[in-house]
């Protein structure tokens, strides 16, 4: 799903930006814009991963890494 | 910092509610003739829901710089998008998915889209009006 790769890329590098920019400059400007970026990339991958079943809506739901995970999911397991 | 959020709130809307709204009232009608027309609106609605997430993200971001979300009208708005989004989630998308399939009677999808066009024009109303506030146009 080249959506669901888009929106779990995005949630990795929005977080990524925002811890770096913490740990460093700690600019309001940009935690102010790519915070909601990331809550944005969030709830995309939920709702994107959403018609793949159980399995991949929990994988999803995780923070930060949700989407990665959801991409990985094994392809025809039960969980 | 809060007008960059305002402008990507207002701009997300337009491109991610407009076309919703377009091809969510367009389905009824290509349902009931053959054709590719209603799968492709209802791609259109299926992709552009996922894009409308944007909205309500920033929408809270916009509002908490500003300092309003204790605001009656926005409370409101918040109220009547979430219910906005319910319709399109649980009655909307689910209905044109099972047309698409199986061919039937659209008068109830035609009133749940109604509704749903409905509740985002009164959001927009209200936050420019904003009733309540001093704030508002």
């Amino acid at each position: 799903m080249r959506a669901l790769r888009i929106a779990a890329a995005a949630e990795a590098a929005t977080l990524a930006i925002l811890l770096i920019n913490l740990a460093t400059v700690h600019l309001p400007a940009i935690s102010g814009l790519c915070g909601p970026l990331h809550g944005t990339a969030y709830l995309a991958t939920i709702a994107l991963a959403w018609p793949a079943g159980p399995a991949a809506r929990w994988r999803a739901a995780i923070p930060g890494i949700g989407g990665l995970l959801a991409l990985r999911r094994p392809a025809h397991s039960g969980r | 910092m809060a007008e960059l959020l305002l402008s990507v709130h207002v701009l997300a809307a337009i491109l991610a509610i407009g076309p919703v709204a377009v091809a969510a009232s367009l389905f009824p009608r290509h349902a009931r003739e053959p054709g590719a027309g209603a799968a492709l609106l209802h791609r259109v609605c299926r992709v552009y829901a996922v894009v409308g997430i944007t909205v309500p993200v920033f929408g809270f971001a916009t509002a908490a710089q500003l300092g309003v979300l204790g605001d009656a009208w926005l409370l409101t708005s918040i109220a009547l998008t979430a219910a906005a989004a319910a319709v399109l989630a649980f009655a909307i998308l689910p209905t044109q998915r099972r047309l698409l399939a199986a061919p039937g009677d659209t008068g109830r999808l035609a009133m749940a889209t109604g509704i749903f066009n409905l509740l985002w024009a009164v959001v927009v109303v209200l936050m420019i009006v904003r009733p309540g506030s001093t704030t508002g146009a």
